[in-house]
């Protein structure tokens, strides 16, 4: 009985806010239609005294989401998975084309240009939602 | 008098002869490119293999439809979320500076995805960037023999599921001349305003 109290307790309580991350200029592009996959990007600075790392991403508009890392190597461009943003305090980072930035699969509805769309990003037990904005953007 | 005549006809003989070579040097090859900044061009232009390709609507597309026209090529993927569409939006912009400057260039996007894209698939797609730019793949020894021959290279790495792969290209933008000979190659990361530039340099106006 105890135990329940304290899962459900759990389970109810929110996630605790990844300390100290900020994002601005949330943003994705606007795929062609029927397209399977997205690319996000935004700029994101660690303003808290402690050094954070974006491990996961998730999103309800995606069947899902990852954290993505374009390189181009003797000329190859290749994309890496599973990557980890470490963010030491006061740093901060560019997610943007052919670089960072987090993949979007199968999104539930069609986006277009003006859309506004939640992704989480996820910081060891801390969990923090901000706002993309779907853009028409070339460049 | 009468000596003069054979120095005279000599003369015309020898100018004839050498407005001839100059004609046909000027005629038959072609005049050096200018070095450009954005990439590099190729000392001698290289013939692309013969190949036999489907473009978005269902069309040949073979190396007739690289001659007589300038043509840019960037080969990638429609899974492809950053690099593709990047440079695609890229190349509609390009597309649009040459335009305005009476430059004609092709654009075409090469998907070295076959089984993910089909025609239908391909049409959604490029449709999307312009209304002129081609989309072409086809099966996998055409494409592999096009690759080596432009020079490019791919590699599919698997995912979590069969469906799932992603691929590994160059990031190259191929630049082939009006013989659909491979003339150069630009290099990531683009930035618009050299590649106008150098490409107004190449193209002559129409």
């Amino acid at each position: 009985m105890k135990f329940s109290a304290a899962a459900a307790l759990f389970i109810s309580l929110p996630a605790a806010a990844c300390p100290g991350l900020e994002l601005s200029d949330g943003w994705i592009r606007e795929a062609p239609p029927g397209a399977a996959v997205m690319a996000a990007y935004a700029r994101l600075r660690n303003a808290g005294p402690a050094p954070l790392s974006v491990e996961k991403v998730r999103s309800a508009e995606f069947g899902a989401a990852e954290l993505h890392r374009t390189v181009v190597e003797n000329g190859i461009s290749r994309m890496l998975h599973g990557q980890i943003l470490h963010l030491p305090p006061g740093a901060s980072t560019a997610l943007e084309p052919g670089g960072w930035h987090l993949m979007l699969f199968r999104p539930a509805r069609p986006l277009k240009a003006g859309d506004e769309v939640a992704i989480t990003l996820e910081c060891g037990e801390a969990v923090q939602s901000f706002p993309f904005t779907v853009r028409n953007k070339s460049e | 008098m009468r000596a003069f005549k054979p120095v005279a006809a000599g003369f015309c003989a020898i100018f004839a002869l050498g407005l001839g070579i100059w004609t046909a040097s000027e005629w038959y090859a072609p005049a050096a490119l200018p070095p450009i900044e954005s990439g590099v061009l190729l000392p001698e232009p290289r013939p692309v293999a013969g190949f036999s390709l489907t473009d978005q609507d269902g069309r040949a597309f073979t190396n007739a439809q690289l001659r007589n026209r300038w043509s840019l090529l960037f080969a990638g993927f429609t899974h492809c979320p950053d690099v593709c569409p990047t440079t695609l939006s890229l190349m509609k912009l390009l597309e649009q500076r040459l335009q305005a400057e009476d430059r004609a260039l092709s654009m075409v996007f090469l998907s070295v995805d076959p089984e993910r894209d089909t025609p239908q698939q391909l049409h959604k797609y490029v449709r999307y960037f312009s209304p002129n730019l081609t989309g072409a793949t086809g099966p996998v020894e055409e494409l592999e023999r096009l690759c080596a021959s432009l020079g490019i290279a791919y590699v599919k790495v698997p995912g979590a599921t069969a469906d799932d792969y992603t691929i590994d290209h160059s990031a190259a933008l191929v630049l082939l001349n009006p013989q659909g000979k491979v003339a150069g190659y630009f290099q990531a990361p683009y930035k618009l305003d050299s590649l106008a530039a150098d490409l107004a340099r190449i193209i002559p106006k129409t």
